[in-house]
């Protein structure tokens, strides 16, 4: 009996269970064509056996910038029926790297390519002292960087990165080529392909962007080229390659943004360096990360491609786009050379693109603060362990690619 | 709050100033020909006591399918009086919900309405009940179901709504129409009526049988030995529920009682009445849930 009235809510300091009151199903309005319905909206006060009165929505008659709700998305201008599935830098996809090779229609090469390797191994462009150099930067950003215990994930992928970027870039004055580039963060991407009977998006503010003045050179020659025409793309029936990808029906057309504006001194994108902790509402695992980390090489190739050659789509480029990208943790780096060949992506046939991926290249083992000690024995020293001095010389010749 | 705010906005409506505000008000009065006596003001009428805006069931109302784990509420047994009206619940490891699409026959929105198929990606264990879930993926979208026995990552499982003439020889996982499977296959998910969702058979280990189909319908053996007929357009899975051992688990001790929200019963001696004890009764009749003319009623 007491429950069926409404009570006042007086007991603010004891626990409040989870069960709500049943709904009361509210009375039911008839409307009857040709009889008016007599409201107790003129009395001023309730009449008990009269209806309610229904008013009319009432509409502000000018604009007010704090008051403004959003139409519904068929009412906004940019409404298409037809859907576009945009990438944007939070997609995790379901089938990772697959699911990225299917969407941008390449080829997928396990390690670098053969020329970055050379580059790699030869002596003359090593930086003096480089494993020391190198060290000290681990050292930096894993140990000494914080008034803290250790610094977070986040703050020391950061670190590092910066760092490494700093010991490279002091080779300027060997490579003057160097400094035809500069570094670009937080620009947003956009690029638009057809693929089969989809219309996509790549969108997003993606990571770190080392510009140049200068276009890369094409990794693979012509003959490589015209050979992935016989490649055929993995499916993964029953899932879609759409999936996991943001479905609107809003969004313009044929948008294409590099991230700037037209007589930009720097237009042409070089390097792409991802971080894994970017985005703290995103947490990405490494094969979703790895696919991030082709689409956007692929979504700056494709920007510039259609800034160049026009948005119409070309079977054969004339100078294939080149573009690398460089994703660390911390402590695992995933190297990335992506070339763009064709922009013919609606159909499965023809050339492909070509991808060269490196995939979790340890830079160290372990940087602990406490050694790890097992049954009285040291298992891992603390301080710096296991580290790699490959992994730096690749980093170093996808910096220098271009311009040695 | 609510109620806070409605008294305000009425009283500020009461105090003596130029109805000039109110205008739109005004010329619906005067339109439709009546002249009310205000007093002091224009007014419409207000509420004292607002509705009791509770959320505590808000979070199982959101229409949208997501896959996402949902933090649950948990009620101690309690109902909205307050007063516990389940003794035994309480405590317990904290849980997420995660929401199971329990119509197995679920079309897409964007696709056609045809048999698909699915691919398994994960199989793991769910805090809300004693089976397993598995999150499969088809086409452009995630959804949870309830893991079959042998259900592992990467298996592709079929969902048809088609029943042929021939009987389908179904593999473990698969869902299809009683009236589609060989008599005598272990199903589980059962659901009463089509397109209702499986409500019937979704605990760690169980099957039902499907004993025969007789004109349109089928009947099928519940776990309780107690026997449904159900139209043939229902949809089941076939196979047992993964998690076969949970029945074989020992508890081992009171606390793990505790961590899974069951409190200890009331220790107080009761004598027992004409409910206790071991009853051996003939099985109930068929339960039948279609309405159709029985085939001894041949109209004339």
């Amino acid at each position: 009996m007491i429950g069926k009235h409404a009570r006042r809510h007086f007991a603010v300091s004891r626990c409040l269970t989870a069960k709500a009151p049943p709904a009361r199903r509210p009375r039911e309005r008839v409307e009857i064509p040709g009889f008016e319905m007599v409201t107790y909206g003129e009395r001023m006060h309730y009449v008990p056996g009269l209806a309610k009165p229904v008013y009319p929505q009432w509409e502000r008659d000018y604009k007010d910038p704090r008051h403004y709700k959003t139409p519904p998305a068929h009412q906004m201008p940019l409404y298409k029926e037809k859907p576009c599935y945009v990438y944007n830098q939070r997609t995790s996809a379901l089938e990772g790297v697959r699911q990225a090779l299917w969407l941008t229609k390449a080829k997928l090469i396990s390690g670098l390519p053969p020329r970055l390797l050379s580059l790699a191994e030869s002596p003359a462009n090593q930086i003096p002292d480089q494993d020391e150099r190198v060290q000290n930067a681990i050292k930096h950003a894993r140990f000494w960087d914080t008034t803290e215990d250790r610094p977070c994930k986040e703050k020391y992928s950061n670190t590092l990165l910066s760092n490494l970027l700093h010991l490279c870039a002091t080779l300027q004055s060997r490579h003057p080529a160097i400094g035809r580039r500069i570094l670009a963060e937080k620009y947003s991407l956009a690029t638009t392909w057809k693929r089969g009977e989809d219309l996509f998006q790549v969108r997003g503010q993606n990571g770190l962007l080392y510009n140049c003045m200068d276009p890369l050179p094409e990794v693979s020659g012509k003959q490589e080229v015209g050979d992935t025409a016989d490649h055929v793309l993995k499916s993964f029936y029953p899932v879609s390659p759409s999936i996991d990808l943001q479905k609107v029906h809003v969004y313009k057309e044929e948008v294409n943004c590099s991230g700037f504006r037209e007589g930009y001194p720097y237009p042409h994108a070089h390097t792409l360096y991802f971080q894994e902790e970017g985005d703290i509402n995103c947490k990405l695992r490494p094969k979703q990360f790895r696919a991030k980390m082709v689409m956007f090489a692929f979504g700056n190739a494709l920007a510039r491609a259609h800034s160049l050659y026009g948005t119409q789509p070309q079977s054969v480029l004339g100078r294939p786009i080149t573009v690398q990208a460089v994703g660390t943790n911390g402590r695992l780096f995933q190297f990335l050379v992506f070339q763009l060949n064709t922009t013919d992506l609606s159909g499965d046939n023809g050339i492909k693109n070509q991808v060269w991926l490196d995939e979790d290249v340890e830079l160290y083992d372990y940087a602990k603060l406490r050694p790890l000690i097992k049954k009285k024995q040291v298992k891992v020293p603390a301080g710096l362990a296991g580290y790699k001095p490959e992994t730096f010389r690749k980093f170093l010749a996808l910096y220098l690619h271009g311009a040695v | 709050m609510m109620a806070v705010s409605c008294l305000t906005r009425a009283l500020r409506s009461l105090t003596v100033s130029q109805p000039a505000l109110l205008s739109a008000q005004a010329v619906t009065q005067t339109k439709l020909g009546t002249v009310v006596p205000c007093t002091g003001g224009q007014c419409r009428g207000f509420l004292t006591t607002a509705s009791l805006d509770q959320n505590r069931t808000r979070w199982k109302q959101t229409e949208k399918y997501t896959i996402k784990p949902i933090g649950m509420k948990k009620t101690g047994g309690r109902d909205h009086s307050g007063k516990i009206r389940t003794h035994g619940i309480g405590g317990g490891h904290k849980q997420k919900y995660r929401m199971i699409d329990f119509q197995r026959l679920h079309y897409e929105s964007d696709r056609e309405p045809k048999p698909f198929e699915e691919k398994v990606v994960e199989v793991r264990y769910d805090p809300c009940r004693s089976a397993d879930i598995a999150l499969v993926a088809g086409g452009n979208r995630k959804r949870w179901i309830i893991a079959t026995e042998n259900m592992q990552t990467g298996d592709i499982i079929k969902t048809s709504g088609v029943i042929g003439r021939m009987a389908v020889s179904a593999n473990e996982g698969d869902a299809y129409p009683l009236g589609a499977l060989p008599v005598g296959t272990l199903v589980n998910n059962l659901e009463i009526q089509p397109g209702k969702g499986s409500e019937y058979i979704r605990a760690a280990g169980t099957s039902g049988v499907l004993l025969r189909k007789v004109n349109g319908t089928a009947i099928v053996q519940l776990p309780s030995k107690q026997q449904v007929q159900v139209l043939e357009t229902c949809v089941v899975t076939v196979g047992r529920v993964s998690n076969i051992d949970h029945n074989k688990r020992i508890i081992g001790k009171a606390g793990r009682n505790r961590w899974l929200g069951i409190r200890p019963s009331s220790g107080l001696w009761q004598r027992k009445g004409g409910w206790a004890g071991r009853k051996i009764k003939p099985l109930p009749p068929m339960k039948n849930y279609v309405n159709l003319p029985s085939i001894s009623n041949n109209t004339t």
